[in-house]
């Protein structure tokens, strides 16, 4: 190549756990793409909604708000532990990675039991009616990617307790904060439609 | 090269205009409208074509003129230097690609204007004070029509073949009872879908008399393309006629013959679906034969109302409309005939 | 920011350079090898030749519905085989080949223009095309088993619910879009972090080529419209398979709902797909004109208000269905404003043609073709955006013929050009240019004679999705002559690939730069080598090859003996740090597999979720083992 001056590149670092790495960028994106899915699903669960003049329809009963609105405690409370991680991976701080996201992994798992427990209390299925569908389709879907996030947790977790890790393994921790933060955060929207939203639109009990 | 462009794209330009006017195909046409609504949109047609055709045509010289101007080698050193010409030049491009731009913009504010006049206009050919009624419920693959009164007495109920007076406003009240299909008489005005679970509602007026044919413009399956029908408009007087007409029962045969074919029908799986007022047929899954013979097509005008016509139909439906939901029924020659003969007595 | 005082490497630290480099790059070899390509040229041609595939495929139902569209009454196709033929030809063209053929194309073209050796995931991009390729066979698996979809490829509910298209038919329909709606996801999401994260130093976001920021905005709107028509094929599919009652109408489902979700995506789709068909446009008229593109903000500009408004425009795909007067009103505006971004392009366009130095190549006849076609298509849109006089077009011929000049003119013609223009990068030799320009008329006729006559059979009362019509109708002459030019754009395909496979051999040697263009990929080797540049560029404009050569700059201080490239800022591609790419790797498609498992066998019972979510997961834990060395060497 014909070039008369050079660029050259090579006191930068081989990485960057930050904003900077293309990764974070990546899993930006998926994660618009999964926020985008729940709000189209919001917005369908309200147009269905709206249509009608009873809902739940007759023969479904309320959910049940109390043991989804307790288990949102140690669902935002595992977000910290993610954060915890993902500032440990960035500094390298074996201790602190295991200890975040142990802190993470425990809590989620408590919000799962409960959620679980709640389930089994609900009286209608997907099939019963639109309903049952939406309300099993919010439950089902974010369970879906709860899990997924969960067990890339476990993962990262084996990882480093084992020494199996290095920069990338850290960078994906940090990434993977983001995960979680999605997670957590999608939760709230769908928590409120869920256990409230029948109760806030005017129906006719 | 672009010259031929152009006048390729001209001479499609006249064809359209010269066939869309010709006198072949004007049943079911968009621009031979027949009442109000569908004259306001054929209006409206010929004014979009004759502003889009003039863009498209502008546009195209415009865009034929980019390869006579090589020829005149302008400017070509600073092109090759800079890959850029002379700053002149630009600015001169600028305020043309800005005033074509700003033009664009009013152009297609003209026709956003036009085109909410022509709404607004149409919303309001109503009749709210003694509107007519007409619901239509959408079938795979027929239309079942149903004239609304606050009277039971003058409700009518039909199939595949609507009835109109010339000159006044008829709400079409639309529904499906299975898919979605579309209610469409172009002659008359736009489509409007028929959806299940849901009501339609559309208004259609004939301002001259005719035989106005329609088809259904929502693909419903199989047979979609075997789903049309007839409106009629009438006279107001000629209209009152048919109506009283068919509000009557069937007309009850007279001849042997006709009673054996009545007889061949009752004892057939033709009343599990078909309804004949007057007998005890009252099946509520296919088309009303009370006035069968009084129309003019048959299995949702698949095939002119004949007798020939009809007897294929009943001995192997499937084979003239394949999928459709009409079941083929064992028949003994004999009881065919009769039975013709008399479901082309019901008029 | 000016470059460091080290030195220029000497040619023997070149050759070293360049051994390694072709040593980290080189291809691993076996079957097992080639299943393990993670090189964007390698992938990125794949996603090409399938594409192209299944063009000719969708080109053959096309065909055969024309047979039996070209006299009335006929009986060529009976009504199953034609509902099945134009489902499967809408949903080919759709989603095999229009969306991953861009795709395709901008997955080769992206790395050589912002200056870099790969995508930003290039295992991700790799499982990408093996969901595609599944998605692809596993709706053609349904074809040839009878099962092929019949209900459009819109596939509106209730018709394509459970009571009224029982079997398995609308099931292959919907699955295939969660195949390659997440391939397209995939595509996307690494295309925009190798935009916005890899260009080369000095190449700031208003100095990138007018292609690359198409395919920024096309997959920012992948992102936003895909997941639309995924939840709403997942309605159908879960009202089909463990009854659900979305969009069943029976137990409070509403049809509409599915239209609306349905088109919410549809309509922006057209955008994914027509968008980097304007970027290549650009491309190519900038090399052919050799001159800068006029107008490059606007242009810009344009594409972004395009991306956005486009999002807008969903209902009026639904005027027909009785909406209040307000909603309609809305929608036309906005439908009419869109063509003022695209109309402020075609300005630009002919504003730089007009003062270029015009090379009258095929591909430059592509852009004019594109030119006449796609502004009448845009203007029957706008025709189309008028409630009144849609409620009288909608659903017949005529917007059959809208839509066919806008995509055929708006997308094919220009990626018929791009092919064109391309074909020497991509293979080393130009195209015969005699018989290129050849096969352009032959498309251009064809296409108009195909294509223009159904605007007046839709006037004439013609509705769409119809097998037959009888002969009183007088469609009988317009629909022969439809036949008539399909039969000619087919020898046009003919013409393209046999001038594609005769080039490959006996075409001119192309060299780097045939057509003196200014962008990136034009500085790599003709085809390129798996590595692109032996060292990567920095840029100091936006047209970087029409930059005098002592004024260029080359990165130094990568290291060769691993798959590493540069990461840059955002706004300014200020270098920021160095970036390792994997290895090739068999794990994308074993993930696919997994994958596949999961949504194939989901069809048939829902259980293969759970296995197939399982088998993903162990999957990609193989994907993302931790590689050694732990540690990476600075």
């Amino acid at each position: 190549m014909t070039a008369a001056r050079t660029l050259d590149v090579s006191e930068l670092p081989p990485f960057r756990i930050s904003i900077q790495a293309p990764l974070w960028w990546g899993q930006v994106c998926l994660i618009a793409i999964e926020a985008t899915m729940f709000s189209i699903l919001i917005a369908a669960y309200f147009y269905t909604r709206l249509r009608v003049d009873v809902w739940p329809p007759p023969g479904d009963q309320f959910p049940n708000v109390l043991l989804p609105s307790l288990a949102l405690i140690p669902l935002i409370l595992s977000a910290f532990g993610s954060y915890w991680a993902s500032e440990a991976a960035k500094k390298d701080d074996r201790r602190g990675m295991i200890l975040g996201l142990g802190l993470n992994l425990v809590l989620a798992i408590i919000f799962f039991v409960m959620r679980i427990i709640e389930w089994h209390s609900l009286n209608f299925n997907w099939m019963a009616d639109a309903f049952g569908s939406y309300v099993w389709a919010f439950l089902g879907l974010h369970s879906f990617d709860f899990i997924a996030g969960l067990v890339e947790t476990i993962v990262f977790v084996v990882f480093v307790a084992s020494g199996r890790y290095g920069e990338r393994e850290r960078l994906g921790i940090h990434v993977d904060s983001l995960v979680w933060y999605f997670v957590v955060a999608i939760w709230i929207p769908l928590y409120i439609v869920t256990y409230w939203g029948p109760r806030l639109v005017e129906t006719a009990q | 090269m672009s010259g031929k462009h152009q006048s390729l794209n001209i001479a499609a330009l006249c064809f359209a205009a010269l066939t869309l006017t010709s006198c072949a195909g004007r049943q079911q046409s968009v621009v031979n409208p027949a009442g109000p609504q569908s004259g306001q949109i054929a209006t409206l047609w010929w004014f979009f074509l004759a502003l889009l055709s003039a863009i498209f045509i502008i546009v195209m010289v415009l865009t034929a003129l980019t390869l006579t101007r090589r020829h005149r080698g302008i400017e070509q050193e600073p092109l090759e230097a800079t890959h850029l010409p002379p700053p002149q030049t630009e600015a001169g491009l600028t305020r043309v690609v800005t005033a074509a731009t700003i033009l664009s913009i009013v152009i297609l504010f003209v026709l956003l204007v036009t085109s909410i006049i022509t709404g607004k206009n149409l919303s309001e050919l109503q009749d709210r004070k003694n509107p007519m009624v007409i619901e239509v419920t959408g079938q795979q693959w027929w239309w079942q029509i149903r004239y609304q009164n606050s009277d039971p007495q003058q409700v009518l109920v039909t199939a595949n073949e609507i009835h109109i007076p010339v000159g006044r406003p008829v709400m079409i009240r639309g529904t499906s009872h299975d898919v979605i299909h579309s209610f469409w008489v172009p002659n008359l005005h736009g489509k409007r879908d028929l959806i299940p679970s849901r009501v339609t509602t559309e208004w259609i007026q004939a301002d001259r008399p005719g035989v106005y044919r329609g088809q259904c413009a929502e693909f419903c399956g199989l047979q979609h393309a075997h789903m049309s029908l007839w409106v009629v408009a009438e006279p107001p007087d000629k209209f009152k006629t048919w109506f009283d007409g068919q509000l009557k029962p069937s007309a009850a045969p007279g001849t042997a013959v006709l009673q054996r074919g009545q007889q061949v029908f009752m004892n057939h799986a033709c009343i599990f679906c078909h309804a004949i007022r007057g007998t005890s047929a009252s099946g509520q899954n296919a088309p009303d034969l009370t006035h069968f013979a009084s129309r003019r097509g048959i299995a949702a005008n698949t095939l002119p109302n004949t007798m020939g016509n009809l007897g294929g139909w009943i001995t192997n439906p499937q084979n003239i409309k394949p999928g459709n939901h009409m079941a083929t029924i064992a028949m003994n020659p004999p009881d065919l005939q009769p039975l013709l003969q008399y479901l082309e007595s019901l008029k | 920011m000016s470059p460091a005082e080290s030195h220029v490497p000497t040619a023997e630290e070149q050759e070293q350079h360049l051994r390694t480099l072709e040593n980290s790059w080189r291809h691993p070899g076996g079957i097992t090898g080639w299943l393990s390509f993670t090189t964007h040229q390698a992938i990125g041609m794949r996603y090409i030749v399938t594409a192209f595939v299944f063009l000719v495929v969708g080109g053959i139902l096309a065909l055969m519905m024309r047979f039996q569209l070209a006299q009335p009454n006929n009986t060529f196709l009976g009504p199953d085989r034609y509902n099945q033929f134009f489902t499967t030809h809408g949903t080919t063209m759709m989603f095999l080949f229009a969306v991953p053929m861009m795709e395709g194309m901008g997955i080769y073209l992206v790395p050589l223009m912002v200056g870099t050796r790969n995508v930003a995931f290039p295992r991700l991009n790799a499982f990408g095309y093996w969901m595609y390729l599944a998605g692809a066979i596993f709706l053609y698996v349904g074809v040839f088993q009878n099962a092929a979809p019949d209900v459009g490829w819109f596939a509106y509910t209730p018709l394509s619910g459970p009571e009224f298209s029982p079997g398995k038919r609308p099931d292959f329909w919907a699955q295939m879009i969660t195949f390659t709606e997440v391939s397209a996801m995939c595509v996307a999401a690494e295309l925009i972090a190798t935009i916005f994260k890899m260009r080369a130093p000095g190449m700031s976001l208003n100095r990138i080529p007018l292609f690359c920021w198409s395919m920024l905005v096309q997959s920012f709107m992948v992102i936003f419209a895909m997941p639309s028509v995924m939840i709403a094929s997942s309605f159908v599919l879960s009202d089909r398979t463990v009854a659900t009652n979305f969009v069943n109408p029976a137990e409070g489902g509403d049809p509409l709902l599915f239209q609306h979700v349905f088109w919410f995506f549809g309509h922006p789709e057209v955008y994914i797909i027509f968008i980097p068909a304007l970027g290549m446009v650009s491309s190519i008229v900038v090399a052919n004109s050799r001159r800068h593109i006029f107008g490059y903000t606007a242009m810009v500009l344009s594409l972004i208000a395009t991306g956005f408004i486009g999002f807008g425009l969903w209902v009026h795909h639904m005027f027909a269905t009785g909406l209040p007067q307000i909603a309609a009103g809305y929608f036309t505006a906005a439908s009419m404003m869109i063509a003022i971004t695209s109309g402020v392009q075609i300005f630009c366009w002919i504003a730089t043609l007009w003062s270029g130095r015009l090379r009258l190549n095929t591909a430059l006849h592509f852009v004019f073709g594109f030119i006449a076609i796609f502004v009448l298509g845009g203007l029957s849109g706008v025709l189309l955006g008028s409630v009144p006089l849609d409620l009288q077009v909608h659903d017949t011929f005529f917007v059959v013929a809208h839509f066919h000049y806008v995509l055929i003119g708006g997308a094919l013609f220009p990626l018929f050009g791009g092919f064109y223009h391309w074909y020497p990068k991509m293979t080393g030799r130009l195209m015969n240019e005699a018989v290129g320009k050849l096969n352009f008329w032959v498309l251009f006729i064809g296409f108009n004679l195909t294509f223009f006559p159904m605007h007046i059979l839709g006037l004439k009362g013609m509705p769409r999705r119809i097998y037959t019509y009888s002969p009183e109708m007088g469609w009988g002459p317009a629909n022969l002559l439809a036949t008539v030019g399909a039969c000619i754009i087919a020898l046009g395909g003919i013409i393209f690939i046999a001038n594609v496979v005769w080039s490959r051999r006996a075409g001119k040697v192309a060299g780097n730069n045939p057509w003196d263009a200014p962008s990136l990929e034009w500085a790599a080797a003709s085809p390129p080598k798996n590595y692109n540049f032996e060292y990567l560029p920095v840029v100091t404009s936006r047209y970087a090859l029409w930059t005098p050569p002592d004024e260029r700059v080359i990165v130094t201080g990568l290291r060769s003996n691993r798959r590493e490239v540069l990461a840059t800022t955002l706004m300014d591609a200020q270098p920021d740090h160095r970036y390792v790419l994997p290895p090739p790797s068999i794990w994308p498609l074993l993930t696919a597999i997994a994958v596949t498992i999961g949504f194939a066998g989901s069809v048939f019972n829902e259980w293969y979720i759970t296995w197939g979510s399982i088998l993903s997961g162990i999957a990609l834990i193989g994907w993302f083992w931790p590689r050694r060395p732990l540690e990476l060497k600075p």
